[in-house]
């Protein structure tokens, strides 16, 4: 029967069609030649549902091939369970390495955390957007927004950071602080926090970003100059983590978690897993601090 | 001297439509002259048409034909007749000055600021301006309690004296006044004399509307009649000969 | 006068026209103060305003009368880009010496005029502020747009504006949801004098207020004038306004111009038939 012999062999390599597959890489690479637009693409189905990853999977599947060395991270973690079954996932269907180790992987796909360690111009970070508007917030409607981008119109972005200055007396977003990518668009690089967003300008690898619910395919090219909007008075700060030293590590100079165990006492972890890993048996990865002014 | 301002031909017809398109004609074919720094009269019954003819000069009224030609203080002429509109604004705040009968000022300003205003226009300092306006008040008896209060609650007397105030300070090259003197007290319109005689002497010219003989016998180097909207003398009488 | 001074005008409109709806090639000869009528007989289009010129000069108010459905706004809204206009060009001196039609311009460019060279006050304060952001948020949006990127500078000037209009600095990080009408309109008109722009446009500004809040609206507007010399359009169905606001004024019916003068010309000696009727029906 032809239905049988055509569902007979497994599914495509990478899971998704070849005609799809073209589709995404197509919008991967416009999303390239304009840095920091949002390019629609068909987000096709998944196996897991969307927001949960789909649109890191979509590019990863369609960048992957026999040859790649994949590493996935959830929130800094190679072993959290999200991790580890898209790990398997992919794995499955392109038929490639993997790997924990930041430095060896061709391809890192991560939820919410740029690695700490520098990558190379060899690689390529793929980061899971929840939400790509970064004008959503001030403007409940699509065709508002797109016309916003497209007119550079971003004085309602900017009113929004001045209300939390004046409201709260410093920056209060936590993570996806709006950057403004290549002096043109302003965006918000998923919710990464702001001690990973000086690390996205004039880096050596490519950056993706892929929303899957949202249908929205980003990127920051290698060497593009990305900046946090800034007041000239109140200038863009990292979290500081002053006085605290990683309890496993004892280093200081990275993003930390905070722990508390069922006393209520408090300890803090480095948040890279891999970053710890290296730290702990005595490697020195490179890595790029920000330091506030 | 030099000629200030041409009246020539200056009819003046208003058409009103509520109720019936309706004509009335108030000024007709009138003509005359005026020199720089001298005061001409203008005299007549009520309703010959001596304010319609003042109106029409500083543009309140639109002529219906006619010119009226001012020489600019840039030696430029100006048909006010027919100019731009923002020609006409511009010389109403460098070179003419128009004091009605009744003040207009806006609601809510203090007299003395009313005053100083057109003073402050012209780049006097705020203190200097009022540091004026209470002099020009003191001469004119304007009690002080009046200064900071507004004028629309005035008495006529005091709004007249106002009136009179704002436009001396403004200096300008043409004043035209309509009845200074009519509701003042005899000392009080010397006082008003004296200023425009002042005035006079620094170089600036005024037509005057009055009803009141010694006021015009004062202050008058020729003057006009009008009579049913149009001159009574082609030639202008001097007012020493007749009132 | 010399001929040179006629080219000092600020911002200078000609056969300015806008049609909602499908016009035909007599739409505008049917309609007018003349056919008493600005709707197409033949299509229904709605000739909001059509043929409108004058010059503005620097420093200069002009007053723009008529009744409702006149026209007033939608030619304040054209000159702001609130709406698009169906013809006509109009010039101003501040982008590119007055050569260049700003209506053709692209969107961002016509943003940038409005954003640095205009400010816009609407008859009702939710279309002139963001009643999520705060007071100081709302003037601080018209001083971010036209590129000052300093919070201390921002709140600075701010909370000097919203001194002028007398509106409480402690509320100035409340929204103005929580303030009166008049209020309101106040920081409204902070924030359009925000960045000291050369030509501001007021629609309707003190309709629906109570008349003593009215006055204080007023006076403010007129002070604001008097120190800054900014050139100002007011739109207004009330005479009274317009006496005390203007310099010049226009008079739309059927979105046509059927008088302009000087405002006490206007007022005193009014030449067409409806001025006459509008000045005889002024309280």
């Amino acid at each position: 029967m032809v239905a049988a012999t055509k569902f007979q062999s497994s599914y495509h390599y990478g899971f998704i069609d070849e005609a799809t597959k073209k589709e995404i890489r197509r919008k991967t690479l416009k999303a390239v030649c304009i840095p920091g637009y949002q390019v629609p693409y068909s987000s096709p189905e998944m196996p897991i549902s969307r927001g949960w990853g789909t649109g890191g999977l979509h590019l990863t599947l369609t960048l992957i091939g026999k040859s790649d060395v994949l590493k996935i991270i959830d929130q800094g973690s190679d072993a959290s369970v999200n991790a580890c079954h898209l790990r398997r996932f992919v794995q499955m269907m392109a038929d490639c390495a993997v790997t924990f180790d930041t430095a060896q992987a061709t391809i890192i796909q991560s939820r919410h955390r740029v690695p700490e360690e520098i990558l190379t111009n060899r690689q390529i970070l793929v980061l899971q957007v929840p939400q790509p508007e970064v004008l959503r917030g001030v403007e409940r409607f699509e065709a508002r927004t797109r016309q916003m981008h497209g007119e550079a119109d971003y004085s309602k972005i900017w009113v929004s950071l001045y209300e939390a200055y004046v409201r709260f007396g410093a920056t209060m977003r936590g993570s996806g602080y709006p950057i403004k990518v290549n002096r043109r668009y302003i965006t918000t690089p998923s919710p990464i926090p702001r001690w990973d967003t000086p690390n996205l300008s004039m880096a050596h690898c490519l950056y993706l970003f892929g929303a899957g619910r949202e249908k929205r395919i980003q990127a920051i090219p290698p060497h593009t100059p990305v900046e946090p909007l800034e007041f000239e008075d109140v200038k863009f700060r990292v979290e500081e983590f002053a006085g605290i030293r990683c309890s496993v590590s004892g280093e200081s100079r990275a993003f930390m978690d905070e722990i508390f165990n069922g006393e209520g006492h408090r300890r803090h972890v480095i948040n890279d897993s891999n970053f710890l890993d290296k730290l702990t048996s005595g490697e020195r990865p490179p890595q790029r601090v920000f330091v506030n002014s | 001297m030099a000629t200030l301002l041409k009246v020539a031909n200056l009819h003046k017809e208003f058409t009103l439509f509520i109720p019936g398109a309706k004509k009335i004609r108030a000024l007709e074919n009138v003509s005359f002259d005026m020199e720089e720094g001298e005061i001409l009269g203008l005299t007549g019954k009520s309703g010959a048409g001596k304010s319609t003819l003042m109106k029409c000069i500083y543009r309140t009224y639109l002529p219906t034909s006619g010119s009226i030609r001012m020489h600019l203080a840039n030696g430029g002429v100006s048909n006010i007749a027919h100019a731009p509109e923002h020609e006409v604004l511009s010389i109403r705040r460098t070179e003419m000055h128009y004091c009605s009968q009744f003040l207009h000022a806006i609601p809510r300003v203090p007299a003395l600021e009313v005053v100083s205003e057109g003073l402050r226009v012209r780049g006097y300092s705020r203190e200097d301006a009022s540091g004026q306006a209470q002099k020009c008040f003191e001469r004119l008896a304007l009690p002080e309690e009046l200064w900071n209060a507004y004028p629309s609650t005035f008495s006529g007397g005091e709004q007249q004296r106002v009136n009179i105030s704002r436009a001396v300070l403004s200096r300008p090259r043409l004043l035209l006044v309509d009845e200074p003197t009519a509701s003042l007290d005899l000392k009080t319109k010397d006082a008003v004399i004296d200023i425009l005689l002042e005035l006079k002497a620094s170089g600036t010219s005024i037509l005057l509307i009055t009803h009141d003989a010694h006021t015009l016998n004062r202050l008058c180097d020729r003057c006009l009649h009008l009579e049913n909207g149009a001159l009574r003398n082609a030639v202008p009488v001097r007012n020493t000969e007749k009132v | 006068m010399n001929h040179q001074e006629d080219q000092n005008w600020l911002l200078r409109v000609r056969g300015l026209t806008k049609i909602f709806g499908q016009p035909c090639d007599s739409s505008i000869a049917q309609t007018g103060p003349e056919h008493a009528t600005n709707i197409c007989p033949e299509t229904g289009a709605v000739v909001a305003i059509a043929d409108i010129g004058f010059d503005l000069y620097p420093g200069e108010v002009l007053g723009i009368v008529g009744e409702s459905g006149s026209g007033k706004s939608t030619l304040v809204q054209l000159l702001h880009f609130d709406q698009e206009a169906s013809g006509g060009r109009v010039l101003f001196q501040e982008v590119d010496q007055g050569r260049t039609n700003i209506l053709a311009l692209s969107n961002q460019r016509k943003r940038f005029i409005k954003n640095h060279l205009m400010g816009m006050v609407y008859q009702n304060p939710r279309d002139g502020l963001n009643f999520n952001f705060t007071a100081g948020g709302n003037i601080a949006e018209k001083l971010l747009m036209a590129g000052t990127f300093h919070v201390g500078k921002i709140r600075g000037r701010a909370g000097y504006l919203l001194t002028q209009t007398e509106v409480p600095v402690l509320r100035m990080d409340e929204t103005p949801a929580s303030f009166s009408g008049g209020m309101q309109q106040r920081v409204q008109i902070s924030k359009a004098v925000a960045n000291n722009p050369p030509l501001v446009f007021f629609d309707e500004v003190t309709s629906g207020l109570d008349v003593s809040v009215q006055a204080k609206v007023l006076d403010l507007i007129r002070k604001l004038q008097q120190e800054s010399g900014i050139s100002m359009i007011v739109v207004s169905h009330d005479l009274g306004v317009i006496r005390m606001l203007t310099d010049r004024t226009i008079v739309l019916k059927h979105g046509r111009m059927v008088e302009h003068g000087l405002t006490d010309q206007i007022l005193q000696d009014p030449q067409h038939a409806y001025t006459q009727l509008l000045v005889s029906s002024l309280l």
